[in-house]
């Protein structure tokens, strides 16, 4: 059986974020999404793999590449939709085929339960049903299938995963896969609608802190680089090579730091946090329930809690970032969320800067520490 | 400049050696052929590329056998002259990568004797005086003949009736591949990394015995011990993966290449060797010597210390005085120019260090000590990672010159490197891609930047381009100016700025369009140039490499544009190993 892998998409609604990378390639747990996708295959037997790429191919291709694993990649020259990039894989496609977005957690217990059917689509139940395409089943078989309601019929949604025979290609009129399975529905085609087993998508930067909380609780404990003897570790935790852990340093899992990091000394790290590769925490630092990707910088005496920092942030000395609750725009509608500070890549900030439920931009400098609230437009100087 | 390919084991030799030529096609791609000793020596011969599972070439019979791929040297690139070659009868095939150069003299004895030659290869002669001497050891024969040779050669020699390879080098390279019950040969390490990851690096002057089971190597008639290396690099990186030339995948990985050449640090030998010399000399070939010239703008303005700058080809002709420190770049470590003028050097007692991408090269074996470049293999002709990994091996000198002065600037640069890979270039590569010439300009660092973009622009869109100093411009190349010349101008903040922008002025007024590289933010530049592609704004050292980037890709983009074998540029090969 192959299985094509979706890879091609930006994900805008994790902006800042994507700017140098796809969504698929966002780190969690301190893996990027696709690994994940890529193992739930890998356990079912599955190893004819197609990628498409699009969006910042290159980053994909390269860390693809780095896998270890035989993987067919094709390009997707415009992002023009799911449909569109699935025939882009088209001349690739031998027989009944898997179609996965690249961009969400599945595992592998729900693809055992797809793979043997032709014509499926995983579906699972989502509290905030309007950021997907909500499905309407009746005995098991897909009724209808509504693209981002405002007002959704039910709390069904689909997960993206479908089992197709190359039947599909005949009926891929547009550029989405849904109107593909809508058009086979209305054509007297059955589609199953089977419920998976464990799925989990990010659709907003803030949704990463849950996936990575949720993906840490899988990581295995293993220490590479070099911790001192006074430091406390509890729980699971991950240290890659090269990474020095300086003293009177506190790790409590689940954590997992990179490679090449320095830590410390007397620096504290608490539950659900990931830390990437290069990146320095400085003496007395707190951090907490974050994503801190690779080349951060983050002085002394901080405090991080519900953070997600983008690739080579550099911020001094007493950076707070404050959970509160408060009202974030996202498209046309206000959504109530709860975290600290998201950061694109590039951020720069002066000792003693408080984010207060604050999304900064990428390459934003603030020049003078004050408190930071709501969005911070790209390449903006803060002064 | 060709690369040569053994192997001797339990596999079927013919799809090894051909895999190992295609990787080594880098070092020329005139011409390749095979030959393996089945129930006699079979060849296989043809005048072009390598292509993918040749049909002819896969149906060789034998698990013993050798294979070339040529740069032309002596005689032009067709199917006769492409090795290996035999002797009269069709019992001894040899291939080479060197120049024989008495081989006109031998060639005439030889005929006077009653050989007939096929070719006008220098190679040839080896066979037929291998055949004289042959009696059914193969290893006395070579050994016979190797003191009849004069000039450079790295040799593979097969016999009809016998599993083995006899290899023999001087001054040329070869390498050994340690499989189990298996050994591999190669002109270089990229062969073997499919298969193994133990290599001997031979000396000058050894001969080998190969057989699947067992090596002997000999060196002066008497058995010697070489150590078995263990090689980091991984067989992955020698992949194109999904990109559609190496030279593309090898400038995305130079942030990597930056980056791991920095983390990997100075040995302290290297540190003193660094911080004793109170002048240096550089010598280097092509783009090493456009890292050379970067090294020499900012030493000397930074850290005050008199370099100078020579070109291997040169240097060894009409040698300079020479004081204090002598450095040799180079990629391959094996550029025959570099490597002569490193030797005059030792000849003048003045201390050696050498830098390169490749451990165990023939640089690494005669400087005094080596800083090793981490850009991994490169395979694309055109360097690109090779380029940031001895501009990183450079600064990290310049560094340790000024007490740490530029760690914070060299442990970021790798983001800025990776920054301006997302630029778009688009609108730079349409003007370039419709014109016959095109002029870079830059001052101090970012001359040599521009003569290196001018390089890389000619090297493989074969579009014809020059690099000047922004001042020199006016004595001469001005009168070349029209509406379809357009100039890339590096115009960056700082002392020259000014004087810059008011070249970009004269050459507008010449009505050239202007392509201008400066830094984001800047809001007089844009305003009086047709293309203006921002770099970070970050420490000279780190634009410098991020300029470096930008006319990499301009050049990559319009070569494409132009359908250009981006990889396998025309006439060219990675290496010179030939002066």
């Amino acid at each position: 059986m192959q299985a094509v892998i979706l890879a091609a998409g930006e994900g805008s609604r994790l902006r800042p974020l994507t700017r140098s990378k796809p969504k698929a390639l966002l780190p969690v747990a301190n893996r990027p999404v696709i690994d994940y996708v890529i193992d739930a295959l890998l356990e079912n037997g599955i190893r004819e793999i197609v990628v498409v790429v699009g969006y910042r191919k290159e980053e994909v291709i390269r860390h693809l590449n780095s896998l270890n694993v035989p993987l067919r990649v094709v390009v997707q020259e415009r992002q023009l939709g799911t449909g569109d990039a699935l025939r882009a894989a088209e001349p690739e496609i031998g027989g009944d085929f898997l179609v996965l977005p690249g961009d969400n957690y599945i595992n592998a217990g729900s693809i055992a339960r797809i793979k043997s059917m032709r014509n499926a689509m995983l579906v699972a139940e989502h509290p905030n049903p309007s950021n997907f395409g909500v499905v309407v089943i009746r005995n098991g078989i897909v009724r209808e299938m509504v693209e981002k309601p405002e007002d959704a019929p039910t709390f069904t949604v689909s997960t993206g995963i479908y089992s197709f025979t190359p039947e599909i290609f005949s009926y891929l009129q547009t550029n989405e896969i849904p109107d593909a399975v809508a058009a086979m529905i209305a054509a007297g085609r059955q589609i199953r609608a089977i419920p998976a087993d464990d799925w989990q998508d990010a659709v907003y930067p803030w949704d990463l802190l849950k996936l990575n909380t949720r993906m840490l609780r899988g990581i295995q404990p293993g220490v590479a680089g070099t911790v001192d003897a006074s430091v406390v570790r509890r729980g699971v935790v991950r240290i890659g090579k090269g990474t020095t852990v300086g003293p009177n340093t506190v790790i409590y899992g689940p954590v997992s730091i990179g490679s090449n990091c320095n830590i410390g000394p007397n620096t504290v790290i608490m539950p659900d946090t990931s830390i990437g590769d290069r990146v320095v925490l400085e003496p007395f630092t707190y951090v907490a329930d974050s994503i801190i990707m690779s080349d951060v910088t983050v002085g002394s005496h901080s405090r991080i809690l519900s953070a997600v920092f983008g690739q080579g942030c550099i911020l001094a000395d007493h950076i707070t970032t404050t959970p509160s609750p408060g009202l974030i725009e996202v498209g046309d509608r206000v959504q109530r969320e709860e975290f600290g500070a998201i950061l694109g890549e590039g951020v720069w900030a002066a000792p003693f800067t408080t984010f207060k439920n604050c999304i900064v931009g990428n390459n934003v400098s603030i020049i003078k520490g004050r408190t930071l609230a709501g969005r911070i437009e790209d390449g903006t100087r803060v002064m | 400049m060709c690369g040569i390919v053994g192997y001797t084991g339990r596999r079927d030799a013919a799809p090894v050696l051909l895999g190992g030529l295609k990787r080594l096609e880098y070092r020329g791609y005139d011409s390749f052929g095979i030959a393996t000793v089945g129930s006699a020596i079979e060849v296989y011969k043809k005048a072009g590329r390598i292509p993918d599972g040749d049909p002819g070439a896969v149906g060789l019979v034998g698990c013993t056998g050798i294979g070339h791929t040529r740069w032309a040297t002596h005689g032009e690139p067709n199917e006769i002259n492409a090795h290996p070659h035999m002797d009269c009868e069709g019992k001894i095939a040899v291939v080479h990568n060197g120049v024989i150069e008495n081989y006109a003299e031998l060639k005439r004895h030889l005929q006077e004797r009653g050989h007939t030659f096929r070719s006008e290869t220098d190679t040839e002669v080896i066979a037929h005086l291998i055949e004289e001497k042959y009696d059914g050891d193969l290893l006395a024969a070579v050994n016979a003949v190797l003191p009849l040779l004069q000039g450079s050669y790295a040799i593979l020699v097969i016999a009809g009736d016998t599993q083995r390879i006899v290899a023999a080098r001087d001054a040329s390279p070869l390498v050994l591949g340690i499989g189990d019950d298996e050994v591999f040969a190669a002109s270089d390490m990229t062969p073997l990394l499919e298969y193994t990851e133990r290599v001997i690096f031979l000396d000058d002057g050894d001969v080998a015995d190969l057989t699947p089971g067992r090596y002997t190597i000999y060196h002066g008639g008497r058995e010697v011990e070489r150590p078995i290396e263990l090689i980091d690099w991984c067989f992955e990186d020698t992949r194109k993966g999904g990109f559609p030339h190496y030279m593309l995948k090898e400038i995305y990985e130079q942030p990597q290449s930056f980056y791991e050449t920095i983390r990997a640090g100075i040995d302290e030998h290297v540190r003193r060797m660094v911080m004793e010399a109170d002048e240096i000399t550089l010598v280097a070939c092509g783009t090493s010597y456009h890292t050379a010239l970067v090294f020499k703008y900012l030493a000397e303005s930074l850290c005050g210390i008199p370099v100078r700058v020579e070109m291997g080809s040169e240097f060894k002709y009409f040698t300079p005085p020479l004081r204090g420190l002598v450095i040799a770049v180079s990629q391959s470590g094996e550029t025959a120019d570099t490597i002569a003028a490193l030797k005059m050097a030792k000849a003048r007692n003045c201390p050696t260090l050498a830098i390169t991408n490749m451990q165990g090269s023939t640089v690494t074996r005669i400087a005094d000590e080596t800083l090793l470049m981490r850009a991994g293999p490169e395979i694309g002709v055109a360097a690109t990672k090779s380029y940031m990994a001895q501009l990183a091996a450079l600064m990290e000198i310049l560094n340790i010159r000024c007490d740490g002065e530029f760690d914070d600037a060299l442990s970021h640069a790798h983001l800025a490197i990776g920054d301006v890979l997302l630029l778009d270039i688009q609108d730079a590569v349409d003007l370039c891609s419709k014109v016959e010439h095109v002029f870079f300009v830059g001052r101090g660092p970012f001359y040599p930047v521009a003569m290196e973009g001018a390089l890389k622009m000619k090297e493989i869109s074969y579009v014809h381009a020059e690099g000047y100093a922004a001042g020199e411009l006016k004595h001469g190349p001005f009168a070349l100016l029209t509406p379809e010349t357009p100039v890339v101008a590096i115009c960056t903040p700082g002392p020259t700025y000014g004087v810059m922008a008011s070249n970009i002025k004269e050459i507008k007024a010449r009505r050239a369009p202007v392509i201008a590289v400066g830094v984001a933010g800047d809001i007089e530049l844009p305003e009086i140039v047709d293309i203006f592609i921002p770099i970070p704004n970050t420490h000279l050292l780190v634009q410098v490499l991020t300029a470096s980037v930008v006319l990499q890709l301009l050049a990559y983009h319009t070569a494409c544009a132009l359908n250009r074998d981006v990889d396998k540029p025309r006439n060219l090969a990675k290496s010179v190993t030939v002066e």
